[in-house]
C-alpha cells in the first residue's frame, strides 16, 4: 500500500506514563483526520514491567498494528536494550540522553538523543520527557506545532493553566531542537482531513448496548473486560442505566437474569474465568427463556492465564457452557465497529427468541484503541423486543408462559401484569409453568417442551446471514477465520496479492446456530483452505469440522499471547504453498 | 355463611396455591399456610407479589402458596442475586424469598451476605431444618454440633447461625421463629412485609422424615420443649386503627413499621431491647449455650437506606420505561459521539 503508513512505538515501564503520550498522539492523529490503530503490550502490574505501545497511523483505514517499527520512543533503558537491535534503516529512535544509553544500532537507524534536562530546565517533572518525545515525533513527521499545542492544551486542561503552559513551552523547545538537529522522518504526515473519532473496543461494546436500550448492566471487574464497566459506570447515571459492581460472576449473571425477567434489557461482561462461574446462569436463562446478553472478552488461559494477553481460547467453553441441550446464540464480532453495529441486532434476536446470547470478544478487539469515522456511529438503532406482553390483553386469566407454538416462541409477559401471573423455573415445566420434575416426570410433556424450546433455533438460524467469501472467487488460497482475526487476515491478503498470490477470505461471525450447509458449499468450492486461529489446537477448526464434516488443508496458529501481524500470515501462507507445510506457528519478534 | 374478604375484597382462596408434594407433617407446609394468611390479611394484591426461591424442599414451596402471584424458581443458592436484578428492574413489586439452610447457609452464603449488605428490599424467609431433605438427609451447615438425625452419626461440625450473621452484617430486621409457633410466625412475616429493606426471618422447620427424632435439636419435640420466645408478637395493620386494639396488661413495646403498621411486642419475662445489637447477639449466644432456641424479633432498625434508594432508582420501574427513555436522547447521543472526537 503506498501513501502514508507509519508505525510509532513507545516503550517504558508501567507507571512511567506511557498512556499519556499514547493518548496525545492518538488524539492528534484523529484530529488531523489520520487513521490510527494502537495496540498495547503490557503486563498485569501497576508499576514496573515493560509496556510497549504500538501506534500505527495511516492515510487509509487500518485494522492491525502493522509489521514494522518506523519510530521508537524509549522512556527507559530497558526499551532501548530490548528493541534497538530489531530496528532497520530509517527508523528514528527518540530517547532521553540524560538517562538512556543508545547501545549499538544497525546502519541507517536515526538516533535522536534529547538532553531533556537542558531543554526542560532543572528540577522539571520527570514526565516532561514524554512531552519532549511527542514534540520531536511531530516535528519529524512534519506536523505543524499548532496542532500539537491544541492537543496538549486539551490533554492538560484539567490540570491547570500552569501545567498547560509548561508543557507547551517544553514542547516548543523540543520541536525547535528537533528541527535544528534531526533528519525528517522517512515519511511525512499527510495534509489534515476531516477529524475522526477515537475509541477503544470496550467502549464500542458499552455504547452499542446503551443504544440498544440496556437498562441493567453489572459486572465483577476482570481484565480485559473492565473497560465496559468503566464506560457504564461513567455514563450510566446520566443515561438511566442501572450499573452495579457485584460480588462475583455468579451473582452477576443471576442479577442479569433477574433484571431481564423483570423486563429490562440486561447485559453483563467478563473474561473467561468469570464466564466459567457464569455458566450455570447461561442454562438458567435458556430454561426459563429469559433474554440476556453476555460478553466474554477472552484472554490467554487456562485459569488466570495471562491477563493482559490475547487468545481465541474460549470457544469450546462458550459452546459447552452449562449443562443440558438448549438453544443459545453465540457470535464473535470481528472489530469494535462490527461489535457496535451487531450488538443491537443481538439484543433483538435475544428478545425475539428469548434465549441467552454470548458475544465472544477478545483482548485484541476490546483493548485496541483506534480511530473511527463518527458518521458510522448511530446509537439509535431499531429496537424490537419481540413478543413481549407489557399490558393486560385478551389472554388475561388464561395466559400460558410456555405456550406451545409452531415457532417455539411463547409470548413473554412481564411480572406484575394482572391476569398474567406465572411461575418461571429452572426445573422442566409445562406450558403453564407448573413443574414436571416435582411429582411426575412425564416423558411426553418433557419431549414436547424440549422440542418447543429447540424449535426456536430454526427461526434464529434463518434470521442469521449465511457466511460469504470476500475477494476473488477463483483464488488460489482461501483464508478461513473467525472473530478478531478478520483485520489482520485482510491486510495479509493485500500483501499476498502484491506478491502475486491470489487469496480470498471466508470469515465466520455467527457461530451458534451455524449455517453448516452454506459453509460446506463455500468450503468445497475453494482450491486450498487455510484456517487462521489465535489458539493452539485449532478450536474453531474442530467446531467447523464437527458442523460440516469439512477438513481444511492447512493451519496457521499463534498462542504466545501476542496477536498476529500481517507478515506472520503472509509468510505462513507462502511456506505452506511452497513447502507443503500444513501447520505454521509464526514466531513473535517483539519480546515484551 | 358469609365469605370473608380482606381489605381489598379478596377471598383467602385468591392467595392459596397448589397441593403440596412435601412429606405429610413437614414444617415447610406450616410456613406456606402462614405466608398465605399473612399476605391475605395484609391485603396485598396477589399480582403485586413475586415469590422468589432457590432449590431444595423449601424452594419448592412457592408452588403451594400465592398461586396468583408471580414466581421465580432460580438456581441453587442464587435467589438473592436474581432477586436483586429483578428488584432493580421493577422495584414496585413485593419480593418474598423462600430459601432453605442448604440454599442459604452453604451454596448461597456469599449471595446471602451481599444481599444483606446492599439491603435489598425483600422478605427473606429461611425454612431451616438442618438437613438436605431431597438428597436423603445429609446435615447442613446450620445443624447444631451434637445433633443427631434419625439415622447416622451425630453432627460434628459447628453451626452457622444465620441470624447472628445477619445482625453482624447490619440487617435492619432479623427474626427467628418456629414453624410450630403459628401466631408468632404470622406476626413476624406480616411485619417483614411491612418493613422497608431486608427482613430476615429464620424459621426452624423440622424435617419429619430425616431429623424429627428426639436427638435432633430441630425436631418438633425438641424445639417445643426448648423454644424461648423473647416476647409475644402481635401485628396491627396500618388499616386498622391501633386505638381499637386492647392494651396489654403487662409491659410492651410498639415497633412502628414503614407502611404504618405496628408490631407490638409484649414482654414475657425479661425485656428484650430490639434496637440493641449486643442484646440481640447475647440472646442468641446464651440460648445456644443452653441448647435452647430463642425466637422473636431479635433486632430491628428502621431507615437504613435500601439498595434502590442508594442507587437512586427512578420512580418508573426500569422495566416499563417508554421507548424514548430506552436509549440516549438525541442530544445525549450527539454529546457522546462528540466526546470521542475530542
Amino acid at each position: 500500500m503506498s501513501g502514508f503508513d507509519y508505525v510509532i512505538t513507545i516503550g517504558g515501564a508501567a507507571g512511567q506514563g506511557i498512556a499519556t503520550p499514547g493518548n496525545i498522539l492518538a488524539r492528534l492523529f484523529a484530529r488531523l483526520g489520520i487513521h490510527m490503530y494502537a495496540y498495547n503490550a503490557y503486563q498485569s502490574i501497576i508499576r514496573g514491567g515493560h509496556s510497549f505501545l504500538t501506534i500505527r497511523c495511516s492515510d487509509h483505514e487500518i485494522r492491525t498494528h502493522g509489521d514494522v517499527i518506523d519510530l521508537m520512543i524509549c522512556l527507559n533503558q530497558d526499551t532501548m536494550d530490548r528493541h534497538l537491535e530489531h530496528l532497520g534503516p530509517n527508523t528514528s529512535v527518540i530517547f532521553n540522553s540524560d538517562t538512556i544509553e543508545p547501545g549499538k544500532a544497525a546502519d541507517g537507524v536515526r538516533l535522536c538523543p534529547m538532553a531533556v534536562t537542558e531543554i526542560v530546565g532543572k528540577g522539571a517533572n520527570k514526565l516532561m520527557q514524554n512531552t519532549v518525545a511527542i514534540a520531536v515525533t511531530c516535528q519529524l513527521l512534519g506536523i505543524e506545532f499548532k496542532a500539537l499545542e491544541d492537543v496538549l492544551n486539551f490533554q492538560f486542561s484539567a490540570k491547570g493553566e500552569e501545567l498547560m503552559a509548561m508543557n507547551v513551552k517544553v514542547a516548543w523547545a523540543a520541536y525547535e531542537h528537533s528541527a535544528a538537529n534531526f533528519k525528517p522522518a522517512s515519511q511525512q504526515a499527510p495534509k489534515p482531513g476531516r477529524p475522526l473519532a477515537v475509541w477503544a473496543g470496550n467502549q464500542a461494546f458499552a455504547m452499542a448496548a446503551a443504544g440498544a436500550g440496556v437498562k441493567f448492566y453489572c459486572a465483577y471487574p476482570m481484565s480485559p473486560s473492565t473497560g465496559i464497566l468503566h464506560w457504564m459506570a461513567a455514563n450510566g447515571r446520566e443515561l438511566g442505566i442501572m450499573v452495579r459492581q457485584v460480588e462475583d460472576e455468579i451473582s452477576v449473571i443471576c442479577m442479569t437474569v433477574g433484571a431481564a425477567h423483570a423486563g429490562c434489557r440486561s447485559m453483563c461482561a467478563t473474561s473467561g474465568g468469570g464466564f466459567a462461574l457464569m455458566t450455570e446462569g447461561v442454562g438458567a436463562a435458556a430454561m426459563m427463556e429469559i433474554p440476556i446478553v453476555i460478553v466474554n472478552v477472552q484472554r490467554a488461559g487456562p485459569s488466570t492465564g495471562v491477563p493482559t494477553k490475547t487468545e481465541q481460547g474460549d470457544l469450546w467453553q462458550v459452546l459447552g457452557a452449562s449443562q443440558g441441550d438448549f438453544p443459545k446464540l453465540i457470535l464473535a464480532p470481528s472489530s469494535p465497529l462490527d461489535a457496535f453495529q451487531t450488538i443491537p441486532e443481538v439484543f433483538n434476536l435475544a428478545d425475539k427468541y428469548q434465549l441467552p446470547a454470548i458475544i465472544l470478544s477478545d483482548l485484541l478487539i476490546s483493548d485496541e484503541t483506534s480511530t473511527i469515522d463518527p458518521e458510522l456511529l448511530d446509537m439509535h438503532p431499531l429496537i424490537d423486543r419481540g413478543e413481549l406482553i407489557t399490558e393486560v390483553g385478551d389472554e388475561a386469566g388464561n395466559y400460558e408462559r410456555y405456550k406451545f407454538t409452531d415457532s417455539g416462541i411463547s409470548p413473554r409477559a412481564l411480572p406484575g401484569i394482572p391476569g398474567y401471573e406465572h411461575v418461571v423455573a429452572t426445573d422442566e415445566h409445562m406450558p403453564d409453568g407448573v413443574l414436571i420434575s416435582d411429582e411426575y416426570t412425564h416423558p411426553h410433556k418433557r419431549r414436547a417442551m424440549l422440542e418447543k424450546r429447540q424449535r426456536k433455533m430454526d427461526g434464529l438460524l434463518a434470521d442469521l446471514p449465511p457466511p460469504a467469501i470476500v475477494g476473488d472467487a477463483d483464488a488460489e488460497v482461501t483464508l478461513v477465520g473467525w472473530g478478531s482475526t478478520a483485520g489482520v487476515i485482510q491486510e495479509a491478503i493485500g500483501q499476498l496479492a502484491q506478491a502475486g498470490v491470489s487469496v480470498n477470505h471466508l470469515h465466520f461471525k455467527w457461530l451458534v446456530p451455524f449455517h453448516a450447509d452454506e459453509a460446506v458449499q463455500l468450503l468445497s468450492s475453494c482450491k486450498r483452505t487455510i484456517i487462521v486461529e489465535n489458539n493452539y489446537s485449532g478450536l474453531f477448526h474442530r467446531y467447523l469440522r464437527g458442523e460440516t464434516g469439512f477438513t481444511v488443508d492447512g493451519h496457521i496458529r499463534k498462542y504466545d499471547g501476542e496477536p498476529f501481524k500481517p507478515h506472520h500470515i503472509v509468510a505462513a501462507v507462502q511456506e505452506q504453498l511452497e513447502g507443503g507445510e500444513t501447520l505454521s506457528v509464526p514466531y513473535e519478534e517483539i519480546i515484551v | 355463611m358469609s365469605i370473608k374478604l380482606n381489605v381489598i375484597n379478596l377471598e383467602k382462596s385468591e392467595y392459596t396455591g397448589g397441593k403440596s408434594s412435601l412429606c405429610p407433617g413437614c414444617g415447610h407446609d406450616q410456613i406456606s399456610k402462614v405466608i398465605i394468611q399473612a399476605a391475605w390479611e395484609n391485603g396485598i394484591p396477589p399480582e403485586g407479589i413475586v415469590k422468589m426461591s432457590g432449590i431444595g424442599c423449601s424452594s419448592k414451596t412457592p408452588a403451594y402458596f400465592l398461586g396468583k402471584s408471580h414466581g421465580f424458581n432460580t438456581v441453587h443458592g442464587r435467589m438473592p442475586s436474581v432477586t436483586t436484578g429483578a428488584a432493580m428492574a421493577n422495584k414496585n413489586l413485593l419480593y418474598i424469598g423462600v430459601s432453605g439452610d442448604g440454599d442459604t447457609a452453604s451454596i448461597g452464603i456469599g449471595q446471602f451476605i451481599h444481599a444483606i449488605r446492599r439491603n435489598l428490599n425483600m422478605v427473606y424467609i429461611i425454612e431451616n431444618n438442618g438437613v438436605y431433605g431431597l438428597t436423603k438427609g445429609q446435615y447442613s451447615a446450620t445443624m447444631e454440633r451434637g445433633s443427631t438425625k434419625r439415622k447416622g452419626q451425630p453432627n460434628d461440625q459447628p453451626p452457622i447461625d444465620l441470624c447472628k450473621m445477619a445482625i453482624n452484617l447490619g440487617c435492619g430486621f432479623v427474626a427467628r421463629s418456629f414453624s410450630g409457633s403459628k401466631k408468632q410466625l404470622t406476626a413476624l412475616i406480616k411485619a417483614g412485609m411491612s418493613h422497608n429493606g431486608m427482613a430476615i426471618i429464620d424459621v426452624i422447620s423440622p424435617c419429619v422424615t430425616f431429623a424429627n427424632n428426639d436427638e435432633s435439636y430441630r425436631s418438633y419435640g425438641y424445639v417445643k420443649d426448648n423454644e424461648e420466645p423473647l416476647h409475644v408478637a402481635d401485628y396491627i395493620p396500618h388499616f386498622s386503627p391501633i386505638a381499637e386494639v386492647d392494651i396489654p396488661e403487662g409491659e410492651y413495646k410498639d415497633i412502628e413499621l414503614f407502611d404504618g403498621s405496628t408490631l407490638r411486642l409484649e414482654t414475657i419475662s425479661d425485656h428484650h431491647d430490639t434496637s440493641d445489637v449486643v442484646a440481640a447477639l447475647s440472646a442468641i449466644h446464651y440460648a445456644e449455650q443452653q441448647g435452647k432456641h430463642v425466637t422473636g424479633l431479635l433486632y430491628f432498625e428502621a431507615d437504613i437506606p435500601t439498595a434502590d434508594e442508594v442507587q437512586g432508582l427512578v420512580d418508573i420501574p426500569l422495566s416499563s420505561l417508554p421507548a424514548e427513555l430506552m436509549r440516549p436522547s438525541r442530544a445525549k447521543h450527539d454529546e457522546l459521539i462528540r466526546k470521542l472526537i475530542g
